[in-house]
């Protein structure tokens, strides 16, 4: 399996490029795989990324599932779609998250919905 | 706009080539060109399904790994479904070649190929059938319309079988009836017997014997889901809802597919079942072991369907429900009005539904004790128990998009009309030929709602799209209303591409803008929390 190198950084990624530990995650691992997306070259990530970042790890460790992204923004009080804002597809920002791939369905009901 | 990968614009799109190939079709062999094929079904999901060779392979490699004995398999497994489907050995010896489903289907109108006109498309699995099963195609063969089985029939039935949303136009301009979703079933069983399958229809039907739902949602999260829009309802209209979840003793089960609670806009129809049923007071309960009305085994083998819809039934019969109510869906209900009966019923365990606010009885519905919510809602409509203030979608100019599955398979053209014309003013039905019994799909059901197979996608969607952009630029449509979850998910980067500018609505999501509740604040916004006069651009 591919490992992404970033700063001093090794992480392990499968061949699509999320991250395969769970717990490998931080938030120049974010900075990272967000590079490697071509979401951001910045490093940190805006706050308004990291707070969605978070949120969403929180929420697969609780539900072992992609969130409701209403809930997601409201939640963060931020706008309704932010997760559309600030990584143009959400997918993306779940990857950038450290979580695994979601099931082919999940990719139909969020990819275009902007 | 969303972003299509690899998928060319519209104006290169709609250079649809006509022109047959040279060659006979069956020496025009398959060519799996990305963007028009599904990907392959994980062995991890064949293996929960129990289902047989569980493999990893690719339909762009030589070698497709095929169980040693796959000849005999299939020929087999022809006998068997001979034997026992009677309408599937009159669908392969009626049909004369008369032509009149070739230009129906909207994957051949999109793309050109003949292979998809449905006559060639059955002829793919005919002409095994003649060489294998009938005397002239045994001495004639191909004189007879018959061919040899080969690993590249095969190949072919994988990417054609999957080239058809088992819509069932092409059969309503039969004049034999045939049904040709029926073949294509047929067709895909054949290819589960040698472990071939696709990823989209699997990958549900799997989570679904697993969570409860095709989306996975956990029982858990199903009620933190259904509290969050509890919440945004009383944000939005002053009125705090009641979340019944596995309750026994419910007069009503209410049974919807996962994709209402997992994802806008499919979410606002939801809170709008959840207002209405407030509002009605009505006893029902939401199930976390049936969370899910779709059935993918539609569109893997007659046995899944069975599988998959059994779990309704155990659970209403465990909560001790009197009947089901079922929601804004589409395939479920070919399921239920068409298989359910023979494959699990009669649910006699249950009574037969009668509306608690309305008194009707659902006599359609006597055998399966199901009914579809849009017979409900007109019925309170038609019986004046709503107050409704259509002024409050007067922003919107609505079209309907008929379901492929409720339309053809149960006949319910008139309810979700009559619903929107009394909860929203400005109505403008699609042409003639291209609503109701002849509604064109959204060429993403059936299995083939998944990205890698956009363009096939958006080639089987110019039909659709072609008549949105009809109403869009002739009465200034900007929503598209249907009743179907695959629907919510598939017409939404269709209208993108083809009429952009078009938003997706499911109707109980207007039922519920237009719904005046007792108690209720002045009302701001709609469910979408935008400013009820105009359209956020």
């Amino acid at each position: 399996m591919p490992i992404i190198t970033y700063k001093n950084l090794k992480v392990q990624v499968d061949d699509e490029g999320y991250l395969v530990n769970f717990e490998d995650w931080n938030e120049d691992v974010a900075c990272a795989i967000a590079e490697r997306e071509g979401i951001s070259h910045e490093c940190p990530l805006a706050q308004e990324k990291i707070d969605i970042l978070r949120f969403m790890r929180e929420y697969y460790k609780k539900h072992n599932s992609f969130p409701l992204l209403r809930a997601v923004c409201k939640n963060l009080h931020q706008p309704k779609n932010c997760t559309y804002e600030q990584f143009p597809d959400p997918i993306k920002a779940w990857k950038i998250a450290g979580l695994p791939k979601p099931t082919t369905e999940v990719f139909a009901y969020i990819r275009h919905n902007s | 706009m969303s972003e299509l990968d690899g998928v060319p614009k519209p104006e290169e799109l709609l250079k649809i080539d006509y022109q047959p190939p040279r060659k006979g079709w069956m020496d025009t062999p398959v060519n799996f060109k990305p963007g028009t094929y599904n990907y392959p079904a994980a062995s991890k999901n064949h293996k929960i399904l129990e289902l047989p060779f569980p493999r990893e392979w690719s339909p762009m490699e030589e070698d497709w790994k095929l169980p040693e004995n796959w000849k005999e398999i299939v020929v087999n497994g022809i006998a068997e479904r001979l034997s026992k489907y009677r309408s599937f050995k009159v669908f392969m010896d009626i049909c004369v070649r008369c032509g009149a489903c070739a230009d129906k289907c909207h994957f051949f109108l999109g793309s050109g190929d003949p292979k998809n006109m449905p006559v060639l498309r059955a002829e793919l699995l005919r002409s095994i059938y003649r060489k294998e099963f009938t005397a002239a195609g045994k001495v004639l063969g191909k004189l007879a319309g018959g061919r040899e089985l080969t690993p590249t029939v095969i190949k072919e039935w994988f990417y054609y079988f999957y080239q058809c949303t088992e819509c069932r136009r092409c059969s309503v301009f039969c004049p034999y009836g045939i049904d040709t979703a029926e073949i294509t079933m047929i067709g895909r069983e054949l290819l589960y017997l040698l472990g071939l399958g696709i990823n989209w229809a699997l990958e549900p039907a799997a989570k679904c014997f697993m969570t409860g739902n095709h989306l996975g949602v956990y029982p858990h999260t199903l009620k933190d889901t259904l509290e969050f829009f509890a919440d945004d309802i009383e944000d939005i209209t002053g009125v705090r809802v009641e979340i019944p979840l596995n309750k026994k003793g419910a007069d009503i089960l209410f049974v919807t597919p996962s994709g209402d609670y997992f994802a806008d806009p499919g979410t606002f129809t939801c809170m709008g079942y959840l207002i209405l049923f407030h509002e009605l007071g009505l006893n029902y309960t939401w199930s976390t072991y049936a969370s899910e009305g779709g059935n993918f085994g539609l569109f893997t083998s007659h046995e899944m369907i069975k599988r998959l819809n059994a779990k309704i039934y155990a659970e209403a019969k465990r909560l001790g429900v009197k009947w089901i109510l079922g929601g804004e869906c589409g395939h479920m209900w070919r399921v239920i009005h068409q298989y359910m009966d023979t494959m699990n019923g009669p649910a006699d365990f249950l009574q037969e539904p009668v509306s608690p606010i309305t008194g009707t009885k659902f006599e359609n519905a006597k055998s399966t004790k199901m009914v579809h919510i849009m017979e409900f809602t007109a019925d309170l409509i038609k019986h004046n128990k709503l107050k409704l203030d259509p002024s409050r979608n007067d922003k919107l100019k609505v079209t309907f998009h008929d379901s492929c599955n409720p339309a053809r398979a149960m006949g319910i053209f008139e309810e979700p009309r009559y619903v929107i014309r009394n909860v929203c003013k400005e109505f403008y039905d699609m042409p003639e030929n291209t609503i109701k019994e002849k509604t064109f799909c959204c060429a993403g059901g059936a299995g083939l709602g998944n990205d890698e197979n956009m363009e096939m996608r958006l080639r089987g969607g110019l039909p659709r799209g072609n008549a949105v952009k009809y109403v869009q630029e002739k009465h200034g449509v900007n929503r598209l209303a249907c009743m179907c979850a695959i629907d919510r998910a598939t017409l939404v980067p269709l209208c993108d591409y083809w009429a952009p500018g078009v938003q997706v609505t499911g109707i109980h999501e207007m039922v519920a803008n237009a719904l005046v509740l007792k108690g209720e604040k002045e009302r701001e916004t709609d469910l979408r929390g935008e400013p009820l006069k105009e359209l956020e651009e």
